[in-house]
């Protein structure tokens, strides 16, 4: 057991840090410099407290930082691939337009591409019972997580979505080296896993 | 031949229609005369178009202006072109192989001054330092030169409308990169590879050995200086190199990663929508050991009920709770009751059943019962005349009775046995 001695009042920021963070949030260096501010500075003294609580604090050096959880509800997990299959049509979309993709946080995200990126994925989001409505919706509930934010008349999205990128690009590395393997090996965990968002 | 002091007298004189003329000549190798004429009213808007075809005929006269053989066009002089391109930054990428061949020679001009050195021939001595000068001179001009290129290349490709697809924004990146970076580092490389270090090096000790050979057998202090000189700019050349390729590799390289990851990131995207397409957006998306954590989230559970800390006081104190003896009040003799308020109803009941007939239920009520509050009689009196046990039959004149705080004007009820009420509604 390593001793450290923390001291609690050098971190002011640190009831709001955990309110968010507890609360599923994601802290962006672009939304919440303040935040992010405080994390870097005293970022070994907070990961040490969080990790006391029982939470683990990860820091991205692309400007976010989130709790780490191993086991999530179902519906969160259902939400979490709405939320995917939100940023990947964008991402799709603004592909198509030959937008640079990494600077995604300069998008506009507005109605007119919303509904065309809908008009785009139509197919894909009716299986899913997303209209433009639900995109919206979906936009607000990714803005509660610090994926998004509203900006004046449109929503912008923010350095955590790096976090979908990332898994987005693992997965599909892994599906074309598991290109030769049989359907069933892919299938096999899936199951498992669908059994166990049942249970709970 | 022309005469240089007039061209840059023309040069001078019409400096703001050839730096335009520089420009365009980016994408017009050459131009009508009729353009240049353009060019050179809008540049001198208060002269006649006599003076501008004096003024074009002068330029060509000089040479700053060339006639293209077998055609009526016109294309700037290339040393002048190559001239002013160098002082407005205003250079093509130079190409690397270029750079390379002359990076190259400094290995012939060194073998040069070390075979002068050891012929003792100061003459071809004297003759590979000024070609290794001319070199030097030529390589750092032509890096200054490139690297402005390069910073141009990157901002041209960021400054683009971010509409333009970004294959076609980032080509010329692509390209510079691939045709003219990549060469150019594997040439500065310090390693065992490149080639520009280990050969300025060896410049660099042969100028130096030379100086020394030179200053020990007492030479003349203007070859030495000359010696010197070329060592100086061999060791410039190499902080340039340096600085060069670090800094364009370092506005390249960003650009180079955003195109490809570009290209990454869409082919994933199009991999896993694919793939959602296929399987569903669960089966897709499931969560796998393998890869990185799939982002989700807890809520803390707000709703979590903790003992507070009143009551753990309270129970602490119930804990050392200790009873304290108290004395049983003493009976007291209390106020009599007010009985007034009750009536023994079953009583009353058999005592109208003793006493019936009644002519008239209110007095009999009264006269039995003085103390009870009128409300209780009232009620009663209303209770006992539905009651089956008796026939209770109404009264045709009115009665006023005052009871003991109100009057009460009625038809009175009187209250017959039921056998003698049959008999008398038998009777008549």
């Amino acid at each position: 057991m390593n001793e450290t001695r923390l001291d609690l009042t050098g971190l002011p920021q640190l009831s709001v840090l955990f309110k968010e963070l507890s609360n599923g949030k994601h802290i962006n260096r672009l939304s919440d410099p303040e935040l992010w501010l405080a994390l870097e500075n005293d970022q070994q003294a907070y990961q040490n407290l969080f990790a006391a609580l029982g939470y683990t604090l990860r820091i991205d050096g692309r400007g976010f930082a989130w709790f780490q959880h191993e086991e999530v509800s179902s519906s969160v997990s259902k939400t979490s691939r709405q939320l995917a299959l939100l940023f990947m049509v964008i991402f799709d979309t603004q592909a198509d337009a030959g937008q640079a993709l990494l600077r995604f946080s300069e998008w506009q995200i507005d109605r007119a591409l919303l509904v065309k990126a809908w008009e785009q994925h139509q197919e894909l989001l009716y299986a899913e019972n997303l209209d433009v409505e639900g995109l919206f919706s979906l936009l607000e509930t990714a803005s509660r997580f610090g994926f998004t934010r509203l900006q004046t008349g449109h929503w912008q999205l923010l350095p955590a979505v790096c976090r979908y990128l990332d898994h987005i690009e693992a997965l599909a590395a892994q599906t074309r080296d598991a290109e030769p393997l049989d359907e069933v090996m892919l299938g096999e965990p899936l199951a498992h896993d669908d059994e166990r968002d049942d249970a709970l | 031949m022309p005469n240089p002091k007039s061209l840059i007298a023309q040069l001078h004189k019409h400096w703001d229609v050839v730096e335009a003329l520089s420009r365009l000549s980016r994408d017009m190798p050459a131009f009508e005369p009729d353009q240049v004429l353009n060019l050179l009213a809008g540049h001198s808007s208060h002269s006649g178009s006599d003076d501008h075809r004096a003024n074009l005929r002068s330029l060509t006269q000089s040479d700053v202006l060339q006639w293209l053989p077998r055609s009526e066009h016109l294309q700037l002089n290339p040393l002048v072109l190559d001239f002013v391109r160098g002082l407005t930054r205003e250079h093509e990428l130079g190409l690397s192989a270029v750079l390379k061949a002359r990076v190259e020679a400094i290995k012939a001009a060194t073998d040069q001054l070390n075979a002068g050195l050891q012929a003792n021939d100061s003459d071809q001595l004297r003759r590979g330092a000024a070609r290794l000068s001319d070199l030097f001179r030529q390589i750092s001009l032509q890096l200054d030169q490139d690297r402005h290129a390069i910073l141009e290349l990157a901002e041209k490709a960021k400054a683009s409308d971010a509409a333009i697809p970004l294959a076609k924004r980032y080509r010329a990146v692509l390209d510079a990169y691939d045709h003219y970076v990549e060469p150019m580092n594997a040439m500065m490389d310090s390693g065992v590879g490149g080639s520009f270090y280990p050969m300025l090096e060896a410049a660099e000790h042969a100028l130096d050995a030379a100086t020394e050979a030179l200053s020990v057998r007492g030479a003349l202090y203007t070859h030495r200086l000359q010696l010197r000189q070329v060592a100086y700019q061999a060791k410039e050349l190499r902080r340039l190199g340096r600085l060069v390729a670090q800094q364009c590799a370092d506005t390249l390289l960003p650009l180079r990663e955003e195109a490809r990851q570009h290209n990454n990131l869409t082919a994933a995207i199009s991999c896993t929508l694919g793939k959602i397409r296929k399987q569903g957006l669960t089966r897709a998306l499931s969560r796998r050991a393998e890869l990185p954590p799939f982002p989700a989230w807890q809520r803390e559970r707000r709703s979590r009920i903790n003992v507070g800390d009143d009551i753990r006081a309270f129970m602490a104190e119930a804990r050392h709770y200790e009873p304290q003896p108290a004395d049983f009040p003493e009976a007291a003799p209390g106020a009599p009751l007010d009985m007034s308020g009750w009536l023994d109803e079953q009583a009353m009941h058999q005592a109208l059943l003793e006493n019936l007939p009644i002519d008239n239920l209110m007095l009999w009520l009264q006269d039995r019962y003085p103390l009870v509050p009128d409300a209780i009689l009232l009620r009663c009196y209303h209770d006992l005349v539905r009651e089956t046990a008796w026939q209770a039959s109404l009264q045709a004149d009115s009665t006023v009775t005052t009871l003991s705080t109100v009057r009460v004007t009625y038809h009175a009820h009187r209250l017959l046995p039921i056998s003698d009420a049959t008999r008398e509604t038998q009777s008549p």
